[in-house]
Protein backbone atom coordinates (compact mmCIF):
# COMPACT_ATOMS: atom_id res chain seq x y z
CA UNK A 1 0.00 0.00 0.00
CA UNK A 2 1.51 3.33 -1.00
CA UNK A 3 0.68 6.16 1.31
CA UNK A 4 1.30 9.84 1.23
CA UNK A 5 0.62 11.85 4.32
CA UNK A 6 -0.02 15.48 3.58
CA UNK A 7 1.67 17.54 6.25
CA UNK A 8 1.32 21.03 4.76
CA UNK A 9 0.79 23.93 7.17
CA UNK A 10 -2.86 23.92 8.29
CA UNK A 11 -3.48 27.49 7.29
CA UNK A 12 -3.25 26.61 3.60
CA UNK A 13 -4.97 23.27 3.43
CA UNK A 14 -6.54 20.69 5.71
CA UNK A 15 -4.88 17.31 6.22
CA UNK A 16 -6.14 14.28 4.35
CA UNK A 17 -4.94 10.86 3.22
CA UNK A 18 -5.22 9.21 -0.18
CA UNK A 19 -4.07 5.60 -0.14
CA UNK A 20 -3.83 4.97 -3.88
CA UNK A 21 -3.51 8.14 -5.92
CA UNK A 22 -4.15 6.47 -9.27
CA UNK A 23 -7.22 4.40 -8.47
CA UNK A 24 -9.04 5.85 -5.46
CA UNK A 25 -12.08 8.11 -5.75
CA UNK A 26 -12.19 8.87 -2.01
CA UNK A 27 -9.80 10.33 0.54
CA UNK A 28 -9.81 10.23 4.35
CA UNK A 29 -10.08 13.38 6.45
CA UNK A 30 -7.22 13.42 8.94
CA UNK A 31 -8.87 16.29 10.76
CA UNK A 32 -12.40 17.62 10.99
CA UNK A 33 -13.38 19.37 7.74
CA UNK A 34 -15.90 22.21 7.40
CA UNK A 35 -17.76 23.42 4.29
CA UNK A 36 -15.46 25.73 2.35
CA UNK A 37 -12.21 24.12 3.50
CA UNK A 38 -9.66 23.68 0.76
CA UNK A 39 -7.98 20.37 -0.09
CA UNK A 40 -4.87 20.79 -2.15
CA UNK A 41 -3.64 17.71 -3.95
CA UNK A 42 -0.24 18.51 -5.25
CA UNK A 43 1.68 21.58 -6.21
CA UNK A 44 0.42 21.72 -9.79
CA UNK A 45 -3.18 20.69 -9.96
CA UNK A 46 -6.61 21.58 -8.82
CA UNK A 47 -8.02 22.05 -5.38
CA UNK A 48 -11.16 20.54 -3.98
CA UNK A 49 -13.60 22.51 -1.89
CA UNK A 50 -15.19 20.60 0.95
CA UNK A 51 -18.98 20.76 0.61
CA UNK A 52 -20.12 19.39 4.00
CA UNK A 53 -19.02 18.85 7.57
CA UNK A 54 -16.76 15.79 7.51
CA UNK A 55 -15.61 14.19 10.76
CA UNK A 56 -12.08 13.01 11.49
CA UNK A 57 -11.53 9.66 9.76
CA UNK A 58 -14.51 9.97 7.40
CA UNK A 59 -14.30 9.82 3.61
CA UNK A 60 -14.95 12.49 1.00
CA UNK A 61 -15.07 12.20 -2.78
CA UNK A 62 -12.06 13.35 -4.78
CA UNK A 63 -13.59 12.66 -8.19
CA UNK A 64 -17.08 12.82 -9.70
CA UNK A 65 -18.94 9.66 -8.69
CA UNK A 66 -22.14 8.55 -10.44
CA UNK A 67 -24.92 6.51 -8.92
CA UNK A 68 -23.93 2.84 -9.38
CA UNK A 69 -20.16 3.54 -9.55
CA UNK A 70 -17.90 1.55 -7.26
CA UNK A 71 -16.31 3.38 -4.35
CA UNK A 72 -12.57 2.63 -4.55
CA UNK A 73 -10.22 3.03 -1.57
CA UNK A 74 -6.63 1.76 -1.58
CA UNK A 75 -7.28 0.27 -5.00
CA UNK A 76 -10.07 -1.96 -3.69
CA UNK A 77 -13.85 -1.80 -4.10
CA UNK A 78 -15.51 -0.98 -0.78
CA UNK A 79 -19.09 -0.45 -1.95
CA UNK A 80 -21.40 1.07 -4.54
CA UNK A 81 -22.72 4.65 -4.76
CA UNK A 82 -26.48 4.91 -4.28
CA UNK A 83 -26.58 8.48 -5.61
CA UNK A 84 -24.36 10.90 -7.54
CA UNK A 85 -21.53 12.33 -5.41
CA UNK A 86 -19.43 15.42 -6.25
CA UNK A 87 -15.82 16.05 -5.21
CA UNK A 88 -15.71 17.40 -1.65
CA UNK A 89 -18.91 15.64 -0.57
CA UNK A 90 -19.13 13.24 2.37
CA UNK A 91 -19.08 9.57 1.33
CA UNK A 92 -20.70 7.27 3.87
CA UNK A 93 -23.75 5.11 4.65
CA UNK A 94 -26.21 7.68 3.29
CA UNK A 95 -24.85 7.37 -0.26
CA UNK A 96 -23.00 4.01 -0.31
CA UNK A 97 -24.22 0.45 -0.04
CA UNK A 98 -22.31 -2.77 0.57
CA UNK A 99 -22.09 -5.34 -2.21
CA UNK A 100 -21.87 -8.25 0.24
CA UNK A 101 -24.20 -10.04 2.66
CA UNK A 102 -26.89 -7.69 1.57
CA UNK A 103 -30.57 -8.06 0.80
CA UNK A 104 -30.39 -4.91 -1.32
CA UNK A 105 -30.11 -5.38 -5.03
CA UNK A 106 -27.13 -4.18 -6.99
CA UNK A 107 -27.80 -0.80 -8.53
CA UNK A 108 -27.44 -0.91 -12.28
CA UNK A 109 -26.05 2.17 -14.02
CA UNK B 1 16.75 -3.85 19.64
CA UNK B 2 16.80 -5.61 23.00
CA UNK B 3 15.33 -9.08 22.67
CA UNK B 4 15.34 -10.50 26.16
CA UNK B 5 12.12 -12.44 26.75
CA UNK B 6 11.44 -13.85 30.19
CA UNK B 7 8.58 -16.23 30.90
CA UNK B 8 7.54 -19.25 32.88
CA UNK B 9 7.99 -22.87 31.83
CA UNK B 10 4.83 -24.61 32.98
CA UNK B 11 4.34 -28.22 34.03
CA UNK B 12 3.42 -29.17 30.47
CA UNK B 13 6.70 -27.85 29.08
CA UNK B 14 5.04 -24.86 27.46
CA UNK B 15 6.21 -21.26 27.75
CA UNK B 16 3.92 -18.83 29.54
CA UNK B 17 3.92 -15.07 30.10
CA UNK B 18 1.80 -15.25 33.26
CA UNK B 19 1.20 -17.82 35.99
CA UNK B 20 -2.51 -17.42 36.65
CA UNK B 21 -4.33 -19.59 39.19
CA UNK B 22 -7.94 -20.10 38.13
CA UNK B 23 -11.13 -21.23 39.86
CA UNK B 24 -13.33 -22.85 37.20
CA UNK B 25 -17.06 -23.26 37.59
CA UNK B 26 -18.33 -26.32 35.69
CA UNK B 27 -21.93 -25.19 35.99
CA UNK B 28 -23.65 -21.85 36.56
CA UNK B 29 -24.92 -23.34 39.86
CA UNK B 30 -21.35 -23.09 41.11
CA UNK B 31 -20.71 -19.49 40.05
CA UNK B 32 -21.51 -17.97 43.41
CA UNK B 33 -19.16 -20.33 45.26
CA UNK B 34 -16.38 -19.60 42.75
CA UNK B 35 -16.85 -15.84 43.13
CA UNK B 36 -16.74 -16.05 46.93
CA UNK B 37 -13.58 -18.20 46.85
CA UNK B 38 -11.96 -15.58 44.62
CA UNK B 39 -13.00 -12.88 47.08
CA UNK B 40 -11.37 -14.78 49.95
CA UNK B 41 -8.05 -15.54 48.29
CA UNK B 42 -5.88 -13.00 46.49
CA UNK B 43 -4.40 -13.79 43.10
CA UNK B 44 -6.98 -16.25 41.81
CA UNK B 45 -9.11 -15.65 38.70
CA UNK B 46 -12.78 -16.75 38.53
CA UNK B 47 -14.02 -18.51 35.39
CA UNK B 48 -17.82 -18.42 35.58
CA UNK B 49 -20.46 -18.69 32.85
CA UNK B 50 -24.18 -19.12 32.21
CA UNK B 51 -24.12 -22.79 31.17
CA UNK B 52 -23.25 -26.26 32.42
CA UNK B 53 -26.55 -28.07 32.70
CA UNK B 54 -28.41 -30.12 30.08
CA UNK B 55 -26.51 -28.93 27.00
CA UNK B 56 -26.60 -31.40 24.11
CA UNK B 57 -25.01 -31.88 20.72
CA UNK B 58 -22.89 -29.11 19.25
CA UNK B 59 -23.66 -26.77 22.15
CA UNK B 60 -22.28 -29.32 24.63
CA UNK B 61 -19.24 -29.85 22.45
CA UNK B 62 -18.54 -26.12 22.32
CA UNK B 63 -19.01 -25.63 26.05
CA UNK B 64 -16.89 -28.67 26.95
CA UNK B 65 -14.16 -27.37 24.66
CA UNK B 66 -14.03 -23.96 26.39
CA UNK B 67 -14.17 -25.48 29.87
CA UNK B 68 -11.32 -27.88 29.15
CA UNK B 69 -9.08 -25.76 26.95
CA UNK B 70 -9.19 -22.48 28.84
CA UNK B 71 -7.33 -23.79 31.91
CA UNK B 72 -5.01 -25.70 29.54
CA UNK B 73 -3.72 -22.33 28.28
CA UNK B 74 0.01 -22.21 29.15
CA UNK B 75 -0.54 -19.02 31.20
CA UNK B 76 -2.58 -21.02 33.74
CA UNK B 77 -0.31 -22.49 36.40
CA UNK B 78 -2.87 -24.43 38.47
CA UNK B 79 -6.62 -25.00 38.63
CA UNK B 80 -9.37 -25.28 41.22
CA UNK B 81 -12.46 -26.90 39.71
CA UNK B 82 -15.85 -26.39 41.36
CA UNK B 83 -18.29 -28.91 39.90
CA UNK B 84 -21.96 -29.44 40.63
CA UNK B 85 -22.29 -33.24 40.80
CA UNK B 86 -19.60 -35.88 41.26
CA UNK B 87 -19.84 -37.93 38.02
CA UNK B 88 -19.34 -35.11 35.54
CA UNK B 89 -16.78 -33.42 37.81
CA UNK B 90 -14.69 -36.61 37.97
CA UNK B 91 -14.98 -37.07 34.20
CA UNK B 92 -13.73 -33.52 33.72
CA UNK B 93 -10.75 -34.10 36.01
CA UNK B 94 -9.86 -37.36 34.27
CA UNK B 95 -9.97 -35.62 30.88
CA UNK B 96 -7.86 -32.75 32.17
CA UNK B 97 -5.24 -35.09 33.63
CA UNK B 98 -4.95 -36.92 30.30
CA UNK B 99 -3.98 -33.61 28.68
CA UNK B 100 -1.97 -31.86 31.39
CA UNK B 101 0.37 -32.36 34.33
CA UNK B 102 -0.77 -29.11 35.97
CA UNK B 103 -1.98 -29.20 39.53
CA UNK B 104 -5.75 -29.51 39.67
CA UNK B 105 -7.88 -29.52 42.84
CA UNK B 106 -11.66 -29.86 43.06
CA UNK B 107 -14.76 -29.43 45.17
CA UNK B 108 -18.21 -30.86 44.40
CA UNK B 109 -21.06 -28.57 45.45
CA UNK B 110 -23.76 -31.25 45.71
CA UNK B 111 -21.66 -33.08 48.30
CA UNK B 112 -21.19 -30.05 50.53
CA UNK B 113 -23.58 -27.20 49.89
CA UNK B 114 -22.48 -23.76 48.75
CA UNK B 115 -21.06 -22.54 52.08
CA UNK B 116 -18.96 -25.64 52.71
CA UNK B 117 -17.83 -25.53 49.07
CA UNK B 118 -16.62 -21.98 49.62
CA UNK B 119 -14.78 -23.08 52.76
CA UNK B 120 -13.08 -26.14 51.26
CA UNK B 121 -12.43 -24.38 47.95
CA UNK B 122 -10.79 -21.40 49.64
CA UNK B 123 -8.42 -23.64 51.58
CA UNK B 124 -7.40 -25.46 48.40
CA UNK B 125 -7.11 -22.18 46.51
CA UNK B 126 -4.83 -20.77 49.22
CA UNK B 127 -2.49 -23.69 48.78
CA UNK B 128 -2.45 -23.33 44.96
CA UNK B 129 -1.77 -19.60 45.09
CA UNK B 130 1.14 -19.93 47.54
CA UNK B 131 2.66 -22.72 45.47
CA UNK B 132 2.35 -20.85 42.14
CA UNK B 133 3.89 -17.72 43.60
CA UNK B 134 7.22 -19.52 43.94
CA UNK B 135 7.64 -19.99 40.21
CA UNK B 136 10.40 -17.88 38.65
CA UNK B 137 10.85 -16.42 35.18
CA UNK B 138 13.39 -17.91 32.78
CA UNK B 139 14.45 -17.29 29.22
CA UNK B 140 11.83 -17.85 26.51
CA UNK B 141 11.68 -16.87 22.86
CA UNK B 142 9.21 -15.79 20.19
CA UNK B 143 9.20 -19.32 18.79
CA UNK B 144 7.77 -20.55 22.10
CA UNK B 145 4.75 -18.26 21.84
CA UNK B 146 1.40 -18.10 20.06
CA UNK B 147 -0.08 -14.65 19.52
CA UNK B 148 -3.76 -13.95 18.99
CA UNK B 149 -4.61 -11.02 16.70
CA UNK B 150 -7.80 -9.03 17.02
CA UNK B 151 -9.19 -5.68 16.04
CA UNK B 152 -12.19 -4.11 17.74
CA UNK B 153 -13.94 -0.76 17.96
CA UNK B 154 -12.53 -0.24 14.48
CA UNK B 155 -12.65 3.07 12.72
CA UNK B 156 -10.75 4.27 9.68
CA UNK B 157 -7.56 4.80 11.73
CA UNK B 158 -7.55 1.03 12.28
CA UNK B 159 -7.36 0.33 8.55
CA UNK B 160 -4.77 2.98 7.71
CA UNK B 161 -2.51 2.90 10.76
CA UNK B 162 -2.96 0.52 13.70
CA UNK B 163 -3.74 -2.61 11.65
CA UNK B 164 -0.89 -2.14 9.14
CA UNK B 165 1.48 -1.41 12.04
CA UNK B 166 0.25 -4.54 13.81
CA UNK B 167 0.85 -6.36 10.51
CA UNK B 168 4.50 -5.30 10.66
CA UNK B 169 4.68 -6.68 14.21
CA UNK B 170 3.01 -9.92 13.07
CA UNK B 171 5.56 -10.33 10.27
CA UNK B 172 8.33 -9.84 12.83
CA UNK B 173 6.82 -12.49 15.12
CA UNK B 174 6.52 -15.01 12.26
CA UNK B 175 10.04 -14.26 11.01
CA UNK B 176 11.34 -15.00 14.52
CA UNK B 177 9.69 -18.41 14.61
CA UNK B 178 6.52 -17.42 16.44
CA UNK B 179 2.91 -18.31 15.66
CA UNK B 180 -0.05 -15.98 15.17
CA UNK B 181 -3.78 -16.52 14.76
CA UNK B 182 -6.19 -13.95 13.31
CA UNK B 183 -9.94 -14.53 13.29
CA UNK B 184 -13.50 -13.16 12.95
CA UNK B 185 -14.85 -14.66 9.76
CA UNK B 186 -17.34 -11.85 9.11
CA UNK B 187 -14.37 -9.54 8.76
CA UNK B 188 -12.81 -11.32 5.84
CA UNK B 189 -15.94 -10.83 3.72
CA UNK B 190 -14.86 -8.56 0.87
CA UNK B 191 -11.17 -9.38 1.32
CA UNK B 192 -11.08 -13.13 0.64
CA UNK B 193 -9.27 -12.63 -2.67
CA UNK B 194 -6.36 -10.92 -0.93
CA UNK B 195 -6.08 -13.65 1.73
CA UNK B 196 -6.43 -16.49 -0.76
CA UNK B 197 -3.35 -15.22 -2.63
CA UNK B 198 -1.38 -15.70 0.58
CA UNK B 199 -2.66 -19.21 1.28
CA UNK B 200 0.12 -21.77 1.59
CA UNK B 201 -1.75 -24.09 -0.78
CA UNK B 202 -4.93 -24.52 -2.83
CA UNK B 203 -6.88 -26.28 -0.08
CA UNK B 204 -6.26 -23.43 2.36
CA UNK B 205 -7.39 -20.91 -0.26
CA UNK B 206 -10.58 -22.91 -0.83
CA UNK B 207 -11.26 -23.06 2.91
CA UNK B 208 -10.90 -19.29 3.20
CA UNK B 209 -13.58 -18.72 0.57
CA UNK B 210 -15.75 -21.46 2.05
CA UNK B 211 -15.82 -20.16 5.63
CA UNK B 212 -16.51 -16.60 4.45
CA UNK B 213 -19.35 -17.78 2.24
CA UNK B 214 -20.81 -19.90 5.08
CA UNK B 215 -20.69 -16.89 7.38
CA UNK B 216 -22.46 -14.70 4.84
CA UNK B 217 -25.16 -17.34 4.34
CA UNK B 218 -25.58 -17.79 8.08
CA UNK B 219 -26.30 -14.08 8.49
CA UNK B 220 -28.77 -14.11 5.62
CA UNK B 221 -30.46 -17.26 6.94
CA UNK B 222 -31.46 -15.28 10.01
CA UNK B 223 -33.25 -12.97 7.59
CA UNK B 224 -30.96 -10.07 8.34
CA UNK B 225 -28.44 -8.13 6.34
CA UNK B 226 -25.10 -7.75 7.99
CA UNK B 227 -25.93 -4.09 7.47
CA UNK B 228 -26.96 -2.88 10.90
CA UNK B 229 -24.86 -5.39 12.78
CA UNK B 230 -21.53 -5.21 10.98
CA UNK B 231 -20.15 -2.55 10.66
CA UNK B 232 -21.39 -1.70 14.16
CA UNK B 233 -22.70 1.74 15.17
CA UNK B 234 -19.30 2.69 16.65
CA UNK B 235 -17.51 1.56 13.46
CA UNK B 236 -19.91 3.72 11.43
CA UNK B 237 -19.44 6.74 13.66
CA UNK B 238 -15.69 6.22 13.20
CA UNK B 239 -16.07 6.41 9.42
CA UNK B 240 -16.28 2.77 8.29
CA UNK B 241 -19.08 2.49 5.72
CA UNK B 242 -19.33 -1.17 4.62
CA UNK B 243 -18.23 -4.65 5.73
CA UNK B 244 -15.86 -4.75 2.74
CA UNK B 245 -14.14 -1.57 3.91
CA UNK B 246 -13.90 -2.97 7.42
CA UNK B 247 -12.51 -6.31 6.23
CA UNK B 248 -9.93 -4.78 3.91
CA UNK B 249 -8.64 -2.79 6.88
CA UNK B 250 -8.95 -5.68 9.32
CA UNK B 251 -6.87 -8.23 7.39
CA UNK B 252 -3.87 -5.89 7.37
CA UNK B 253 -3.13 -6.88 10.95
CA UNK B 254 -2.17 -10.36 9.68
CA UNK B 255 0.89 -8.97 7.89
CA UNK B 256 2.21 -10.51 4.69
CA UNK B 257 3.25 -14.07 5.52
CA UNK B 258 1.71 -17.22 4.08
CA UNK B 259 -1.45 -18.46 5.75
CA UNK B 260 -0.70 -22.02 6.86
CA UNK B 261 -4.27 -23.11 7.52
CA UNK B 262 -7.81 -22.36 8.66
CA UNK B 263 -8.49 -23.48 12.24
CA UNK B 264 -11.85 -24.45 13.69
CA UNK B 265 -13.19 -22.58 16.70
CA UNK B 266 -10.74 -23.00 19.63
CA UNK B 267 -8.53 -25.37 17.63
CA UNK B 268 -4.83 -25.26 18.50
CA UNK B 269 -2.54 -24.52 15.56
CA UNK B 270 -0.88 -27.76 14.34
CA UNK B 271 2.42 -26.02 13.67
CA UNK B 272 4.20 -22.68 13.68
CA UNK B 273 3.37 -19.74 11.45
CA UNK B 274 0.24 -17.73 10.60
CA UNK B 275 -3.27 -19.22 10.86
CA UNK B 276 -6.84 -18.00 10.46
CA UNK B 277 -9.49 -19.17 12.94
CA UNK B 278 -13.09 -19.48 11.75
CA UNK B 279 -15.03 -17.66 14.44
CA UNK B 280 -17.85 -15.19 15.17
CA UNK B 281 -17.11 -11.53 15.83
CA UNK B 282 -18.24 -10.93 19.41
CA UNK B 283 -15.01 -9.78 21.07
CA UNK B 284 -15.41 -11.56 24.39
CA UNK B 285 -16.10 -14.86 22.58
CA UNK B 286 -13.23 -14.50 20.11
CA UNK B 287 -10.74 -13.68 22.87
CA UNK B 288 -11.98 -16.71 24.83
CA UNK B 289 -11.52 -18.88 21.73
CA UNK B 290 -8.02 -17.55 21.00
CA UNK B 291 -6.98 -18.17 24.61
CA UNK B 292 -8.49 -21.68 24.49
CA UNK B 293 -6.43 -22.36 21.36
CA UNK B 294 -3.32 -21.61 23.41
CA UNK B 295 -2.51 -17.96 22.70
CA UNK B 296 -0.27 -16.65 25.48
CA UNK B 297 -0.67 -13.02 24.34
CA UNK B 298 -3.39 -11.30 22.32
CA UNK B 299 -2.61 -8.17 20.29
CA UNK B 300 -5.70 -5.99 19.89
CA UNK B 301 -5.80 -3.04 17.53
CA UNK B 302 -8.57 -0.53 18.26
CA UNK B 303 -9.84 2.69 16.69
CA UNK B 304 -12.48 4.05 19.01
CA UNK B 305 -11.26 2.08 22.01
CA UNK B 306 -12.43 -1.12 23.66
CA UNK B 307 -12.12 -2.29 27.29
CA UNK B 308 -12.43 -6.05 26.83
CA UNK B 309 -9.86 -8.52 28.14
CA UNK B 310 -9.87 -12.26 28.68
CA UNK B 311 -9.35 -14.32 31.82
CA UNK B 312 -6.22 -16.31 30.91
CA UNK B 313 -4.23 -14.15 28.49
CA UNK B 314 -3.05 -10.51 28.55
CA UNK B 315 -4.79 -8.47 25.85
CA UNK B 316 -2.55 -5.66 24.54
CA UNK B 317 -4.54 -2.66 23.28
CA UNK B 318 -3.00 -0.66 20.46
CA UNK B 319 -4.44 2.50 18.90
CA UNK B 320 -3.42 5.10 16.34
CA UNK B 321 -6.40 7.37 17.08
CA UNK B 322 -5.25 10.42 19.09
CA UNK B 323 -8.82 11.17 20.29
CA UNK B 324 -9.08 7.66 21.73
CA UNK B 325 -5.78 8.08 23.56
CA UNK B 326 -7.35 11.08 25.33
CA UNK B 327 -10.86 9.72 25.87
CA UNK B 328 -10.21 6.01 26.51
CA UNK B 329 -6.56 6.19 27.55
CA UNK B 330 -7.12 3.99 30.59
CA UNK B 331 -7.75 1.13 28.15
CA UNK B 332 -4.76 1.75 25.86
CA UNK B 333 -1.38 0.01 26.27
CA UNK B 334 0.45 1.16 23.13
CA UNK B 335 -0.15 4.57 21.50
CA UNK B 336 1.01 4.89 17.89
CA UNK B 337 -1.07 7.95 16.99
CA UNK B 338 2.11 9.67 15.78
CA UNK B 339 1.66 7.73 12.54
CA UNK B 340 -1.30 9.91 11.55
CA UNK B 341 0.69 13.05 12.22
CA UNK B 342 3.28 11.79 9.73
CA UNK B 343 5.90 11.78 12.50
CA UNK B 344 6.63 8.05 12.32
CA UNK B 345 6.07 5.55 9.56
CA UNK B 346 4.16 2.29 9.68
CA UNK B 347 7.33 0.19 9.96
CA UNK B 348 8.61 2.18 12.90
CA UNK B 349 5.20 1.99 14.59
CA UNK B 350 5.25 -1.78 14.09
CA UNK B 351 8.57 -2.06 15.91
CA UNK B 352 7.24 0.18 18.70
CA UNK B 353 4.48 -2.38 19.07
CA UNK B 354 7.05 -5.19 19.34
CA UNK B 355 8.96 -3.23 22.01
CA UNK B 356 5.75 -2.68 23.99
CA UNK B 357 4.69 -6.31 23.63
CA UNK B 358 8.05 -7.56 24.91
CA UNK B 359 7.60 -5.45 28.06
CA UNK B 360 4.19 -7.01 28.59
CA UNK B 361 5.47 -10.52 27.93
CA UNK B 362 8.13 -9.88 30.57
CA UNK B 363 5.56 -8.92 33.20
CA UNK B 364 4.33 -5.36 32.62
CA UNK B 365 0.61 -5.45 33.38
CA UNK B 366 -1.89 -4.63 30.65
CA UNK B 367 -4.69 -2.13 31.31
CA UNK B 368 -7.25 -4.91 30.80
CA UNK B 369 -5.62 -7.04 33.50
CA UNK B 370 -5.28 -4.08 35.87
CA UNK B 371 -8.92 -3.07 35.32
CA UNK B 372 -10.01 -6.67 36.01
CA UNK B 373 -11.38 -7.25 32.50
CA UNK B 374 -11.23 -11.02 32.77
CA UNK B 375 -14.02 -11.95 30.37
CA UNK B 376 -14.69 -15.67 29.93
CA UNK B 377 -17.33 -16.28 27.26
CA UNK B 378 -17.95 -19.79 26.00
CA UNK B 379 -20.36 -19.47 23.09
CA UNK B 380 -23.13 -21.83 22.00
CA UNK B 381 -23.10 -22.96 18.39
CA UNK B 382 -24.77 -21.03 15.60
CA UNK B 383 -23.75 -17.48 16.48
Amino acid sequence: MSQSYNTSPPSVTKRYLILNKDEDNVALALEELMPGDLIQFDQSSSNIQVKQHIEFGHKFAIREIRRGDYIVKDGEIIGQATSDISPGEHVHIHNVQSLRASMLKNIRT
Amino acid sequence: MKQDLQGYWNDDGKAAVRKYVVALSLSSFCNEAVERICDSIAGITPLTHAFGRNEIGLNKQRLDSSLLKTPLNPNVDSVLVVGYEPKSTNEYIAQFKRRSKKRIESVVLLEAGTLETIHQGSKKALDLVVSSSEKKREKIDFHDLVFGLKCGGSDTTSGVASNPALGVATDYIIENGGTAIFSETTEIIGAEHILAKRASDESVAKRIYAVARANEELAMSFGVDLIGTNPTPDNIKGGITTIEEKSLGAILKSGTSRIKGVLDYEQEPPGKGLYFMDSPSAAQAVLTALAAAGCQVILFSTGTGNPVGTAVAPVVKITANPHTVLKMGEHIDIDISQVLGGKIGIKEAGMQIIDGVIEIINGKITKAEALKHREFAPLPAGL
